[in-house]
Order: structure tokens, then C-alpha cells, then sequence
């Protein structure tokens, strides 16, 4: 099966004051539809860095990013930006959902400038997926945190991608809610075909994935 | 679906940004407030120029109607002659002209007495009002007393009165003139023409339909009469009115430049606020963009909530300037309802479009820096 996104031979470099520190040492990585793929490794081996490399937000200072089998290394921002809301799915460890907008328009806010008249509908279909059918009004405040990253999974969903990232998705949840966290995951992936690659500590993670990548000091192990 | 949600939905940068007005409501009032303040300046004070300028119009009356030809005493020309007279009468195709010869002669009714100017003139009727009496279309034999020599002398229309040794009936007594005259009638008495000695005349007076038929006049009169040598001055009290009003211009730009001072200051604080929430709202802004939100939209977002500031503002100091402009109208005019004039209306377009354009033009700085954070930036913790 062909890789949904891919790394080949990426660097990053970062300069702090005239001191080089690479995050990131030579990565080969990739991920097929359906796969799900945890990253784990100390803090500071830089997952985060890989995770944004993955999901177009930042650039690699040398190598390639291949998604869905296209060149997408050196796009403008525009572009990564389109690309990010057409392939890629974002989930964070602390939600970050706009606390003025209530589940419902939290889940639509990918869609929200561009005309997509079917995004309400699909919003309110994923909260129902996700148990939240009857919270479909309430804001983030009023939804415990479970509820949130529930409600951050609808709207990495709204866009219907082919791979989500999650940095640290059950970080701040307790053991029990975590798993019904990584339950969906292992649902979605396995009735979207959608690649899940997840950067985490959490080492319940390795019961649900299909296979587990170390990073440790910007190598892959 | 509400007409405020179909809003909503077909502009979703205007949801956002009325989403986030919301967040700190005291913060978002003290902005609003600044525009308020703002536009309420700019249009009352150039509401206050309007009412002003009224005021100062209705002082002066309709001066600008008349204009007063008088001998060019530095040619060596002494008084107007018939001749003259007549060429004025022919250049002025619309309007009355009045010959008048003046002396400053005794006046006296029994035992008062008093020292008055006395105007000798065919047809008084044509600048001249009667308060009490009437006045005649042809002046033959009566006189018209001034409203202040009438006072002094206690003389009404009936009364007899004595100018220089000659007995006159009264027929009229004038009636006081608010403004500007040339031939100003208070202190004076008017007597038939050939009563006042001499064969020329010291000025004529034409009294015109209009502002624009008096200058057509003094402009006709001038090439008529000056043609050969200066021989007449032409005096026209629009010259004067055109002055006020070109005052009254000026002192309006001042009083609406002080007013836009306080509209900087409330771009200022917008740009302020701005800042410190789209600050606040970093990492918001930068999920917002990896989700893919482009930086476009970013930048709109924010200048909505700007633009939004703005008009609420502006919307709320206009109401609030109308008001204002009630009241000073009251006061000073007497007439509040002066204010639901044109030029006011200009002037409270102007404030609240001022207000707008401050507001979004403060959104700018704010849109642009929270657009160009990568969002990688704004989503480390």
C-alpha cells in the first residue's frame, strides 16, 4: 500500500544565537492509510518538531516531505495552508478550542471561511459520533475534558482528512477517558482509513497502535 | 434562521469577531466609548459651527441684497448727479434704486430737541419698513422718523415735527433695522428729496431681489460708470456676508480638527485593545491556522472586530450628537428643529465615517502581526 504521507532524509536545524541545535537528524519516516503509528521519546528528542514537519507547519531544513505521493517540502504558505485543511487533521494535547464559540461551531470553525453549506450537518453528525449529540450548544467551559478532546476530534474530522496528528492526546486526561479517546481513534482509523500518528508519553498508546517509532535526540531509533 | 445568524453564516469573519468583542465586554466598552467619544465631537462641534453661522445670518438680516454707490471722493468727484443716477437705473435691470442726499440738520418736536441725520429721498418705501404709520410709495410732503429719534422726541405717526425751521407731518415711524444698513434709518428722518439742499446726490442705494441679482448689478454698475475714470465706489454688504461665511468655514475646519484629535486617541486605544487580544489569542489564532484557516482570513477576522468597534461607535455617537445638536439649537436658536438640516447631516456622516475608518485603519497593525505568526509560534506552550 502506498504511503499517505512520507519524510525522506529530513533535517532540522534551528539557530538559537549563534548556536545550531538540530531537532532533527537525518528522519525517515512513513505512515499508510489506516496505520496507526505512536512517536515516543523523552522530552526535547523533538517530536513536536517532527509533528509539525508532518502537518506542514513548518519546514524541514533539508530533505523532503512527500504527501500523498506529491512534493509538498517547498509550497508557499498558501498552499500548505489549503493542503493542511484538505489532508491533515489536528489534535492537541490541551484541545485548544475557542472558548466563545459553542461544540457545534468549535467543530465547523475549519470550514468556516470558504462556502461549505453541507459543514453544519457534518459537524452535528461527528459530535453524535463522538457522544456528543446533546452537547451540541454548550461551550468549551461548560464540557469536562474528555468532552473537549472529543469535541477537538470532530473538528480535526470535519474536513473528512487522510491523517491526523495528535500531539499528546490523552496527556491531559485521565486513564479512563483516554482510552475511550484512543477507542475513537482506533475506530476512525479503522472505518475512515485514516492514518493516526500520535506523539506521546503515554505508554497505554502502544496497546491500540500499529506499530511504534522511538525518537531520541532527533534520530530515529 | 435570524436575518443577525444569516449574517453570520454568509460572513463568518463578522461571527468570529463579534464572538470575540464578547470575550472581555468592559474592555470592548471603554473601546467603543473612545469612538464614541470621537465621533461625538467631530459632529457636534460641527454642528455648533452650523448654529453658529445661523445665528450670526440672522443677526445680519438680508444685507446682502443691497448695494450703495457713492461719489469716488479721491477722483475729485463730489456728489452723483442726475446723469449718474440715471445710468445706474439703467444697469440695474432688477431692484430699486434710491437717490439719496444727506444732511445732519436739528430736529425738534415743541420744547425737545435733538441733532439727527436727515435723508432726503424720493421712494423710501423701496429699503425702508414702517413700524407704526405707513409709508408712502412717493415722498412729498410728510416725513419718517427714525424707531431712536422717534423715542427720543416721543413722536408718533399724526405728530408734528420741526426739521431745520421746516414743519413736517409724521407719517411713519420706521421700523427698527436689526442688521447691517447702509443707510441706516434709527437715528434719522427722512424728508422728501428737494428738502435737502443741494442738486447732487451723497449716494444711491439699490436694493436688489437677490445676493445674485445685487453683485449682477454692482458689476453693471461698475463698467457703466467707471469706464472712462473711477468715478463711483461701489460698495456691497455681500462682500461682507461672503467674509462671515468664509469665517465661519474656517473656524468650523478648526473646531472639527480639535474634534478629530479625539478620534486619534480612540484609534489609538482601539489599536491598544487590538493588540493586547490578538496577543491574548496567539494560539487560538494559531489553531486557527493550522486547521487551515488562511492568513487572509486571519486578517479579515480582525478587522472586523475593528470595523465592528467602529460602527458601534460611531452609530451610538451619532444619536448621542444629534442630541446634542437639539440641545444647542434650543439654547442658541431658540429652534431645535434647525438641526435636522443637510449640512448637519453632512457633518454627522462625516464623524461616523471618520469613526469607521479610524477603527479599521487601527486594526490594521494588529490583523497584519497576528496573520504573519507562524503558527508553529503561536502554538508552542
Amino acid at each position: 500500500m502506498s504511503n499517505i504521507i512520507e519524510l525522506r532524509d529530513v533535517w532540522k536545524r534551528y539557530d538559537t544565537g549563534g548556536e545550531v541545535v538540530e531537532a532533527l537528524k537525518d528522519v525517515h519516516f512513513h505512515a499508510e492509510p489506516g496505520e496507526f503509528v505512536s512517536v515516543m521519546g523523552p522530552s526535547g528528542s523533538g517530536k513536536s518538531t517532527m509533528l509539525n514537519v508532518l502537518g506542514l507547519l513548518d519546514t524541514p531544513s533539508e530533505g523532503t516531505v512527500l504527501l500523498d505521493g506529491q512534493d509538498v517540502t517547498d509550497l508557499s504558505d498558501r498552499e500548505m495552508t489549503t493542503q493542511r485543511k484538505r489532508f491533515i487533521g489536528f489534535i492537541f494535547q490541551s484541545f485548544h478550542l475557542i472558548p466563545t464559540l459553542s461544540a457545534l461551531e468549535n467543530v465547523e470553525v475549519p470550514t468556516l471561511f470558504g462556502d461549505d453549506p453541507t459543514a453544519r450537518d457534518r459537524a452535528t453528525e461527528l459530535l453524535e459520533r463522538v457522544g456528543l449529540g446533546d452537547r451540541l450548544d454548550h461551550r468549551p467551559d461548560q464540557l469536562s475534558g474528555g468532552q473537549k478532546q472529543r469535541v477537538a476530534i470532530a473538528r480535526a474530522l470535519i474536513n473528512e482528512p487522510q491523517i491526523l496528528l495528535a500531539d499528546e492526546p490523552t496527556g491531559n486526561l485521565d486513564q479512563e477517558t483516554g482510552r475511550s479517546v484512543l477507542d475513537l481513534f482506533d475506530e476512525i482509523r479503522r472505518e475512515d482509513d485514516v492514518a493516526v500518528i500520535a506523539v506521546t508519553h503515554d505508554p497505554q498508546l502502544s496497546n491500540y497502535t500499529d506499530r511504534t517509532v522511538e525518537l531520541i535526540d532527533g534520530r530515529i531509533q | 434562521m435570524s436575518p443577525l445568524d444569516d449574517l453570520f453564516r454568509r460572513v463568518p469573519a463578522l461571527l468570529m469577531a463579534r464572538r470575540n468583542l464578547s470575550r472581555n465586554r468592559i474592555r470592548t466598552s471603554l473601546a467603543v466609548l473612545g469612538i464614541i467619544i470621537g465621533v461625538l465631537a467631530i459632529a457636534s462641534l460641527g454642528m455648533f459651527g452650523t448654529t453658529l453661522r445661523a445665528g450670526a445670518t440672522q443677526q445680519l438680516g438680508d444685507i446682502g441684497n443691497e448695494i450703495s454707490i457713492s461719489p469716488n471722493l479721491q477722483e475729485g468727484v463730489e456728489e452723483l448727479t442726475d446723469r449718474d443716477v440715471d445710468q445706474i437705473r439703467r444697469a440695474v435691470t432688477d431692484g430699486s434704486v434710491v437717490p439719496v442726499r444727506s444732511e445732519t440738520l436739528r430736529v425738534g418736536r415743541g420744547d425737545r430737541q435733538t441733532v439727527a441725520t436727515v435723508y432726503g429721498m424720493e421712494n423710501p418705501g423701496a429699503i425702508y419698513e414702517a413700524e407704526d404709520g405707513r409709508v408712502p410709495d412717493r415722498l412729498r410732503k410728510d416725513a419718517l422718523v427714525g424707531s431712536g429719534t422717534a423715542t427720543l422726541l416721543d413722536v408718533e405717526p399724526g405728530n408734528t415735527i420741526s426739521v431745520d425751521g421746516r414743519t413736517y407731518r409724521v407719517s411713519a415711524v420706521l421700523a427698527q433695522q436689526q442688521g447691517l444698513s447702509l443707510v441706516n434709518p434709527n437715528n434719522a428722518v427722512v424728508v422728501p428729496l428737494d428738502d435737502v439742499n443741494g442738486t447732487g446726490y451723497s449716494q444711491v442705494v439699490v436694493n436688489a431681489e437677490s445676493g445674485q441679482a445685487a453683485n449682477e448689478s454692482a458689476v453693471a454698475i461698475r463698467e457703466s460708470l467707471n469706464d472712462r475714470e473711477e468715478r463711483v465706489s461701489v460698495f456691497e454688504l455681500q462682500t461682507i456676508t461672503s467674509g462671515i461665511n468664509q469665517f465661519f468655514g474656517i473656524l468650523n475646519t478648526f473646531l472639527i480638527g480639535i474634534g478629530s484629535i479625539s478620534l486619534v486617541v480612540a484609534g489609538v486605544s482601539i489599536l491598544n485593545v487590538m493588540l493586547m487580544s490578538t496577543i491574548e489569542r496567539r494560539q487560538e489564532i494559531g489553531v486557527l491556522r493550522a486547521v487551515g484557516v488562511q492568513r487572509g482570513d486571519v486578517v479579515r477576522m480582525i478587522l472586523a472586530e475593528a470595523g465592528l468597534l467602529g460602527v458601534t461607535g460611531g452609530l451610538i455617537g451619532a444619536v448621542l450628537a444629534v442630541g446634542a445638536g437639539v440641545v444647542l439649537n434650543a439654547v442658541v436658536l431658540n429652534d431645535p428643529l434647525s438641526t435636522f438640516q443637510a449640512a448637519n447631516f453632512v457633518y454627522i456622516f462625516l464623524a461616523v465615517v471618520f469613526g469607521v475608518g479610524t477603527s479599521v485603519l487601527s486594526g490594521l497593525y494588529p490583523a497584519w502581526k497576528a496573520a504573519n505568526e507562524r503558527p508553529v509560534e503561536a502554538l508552542r506552550k
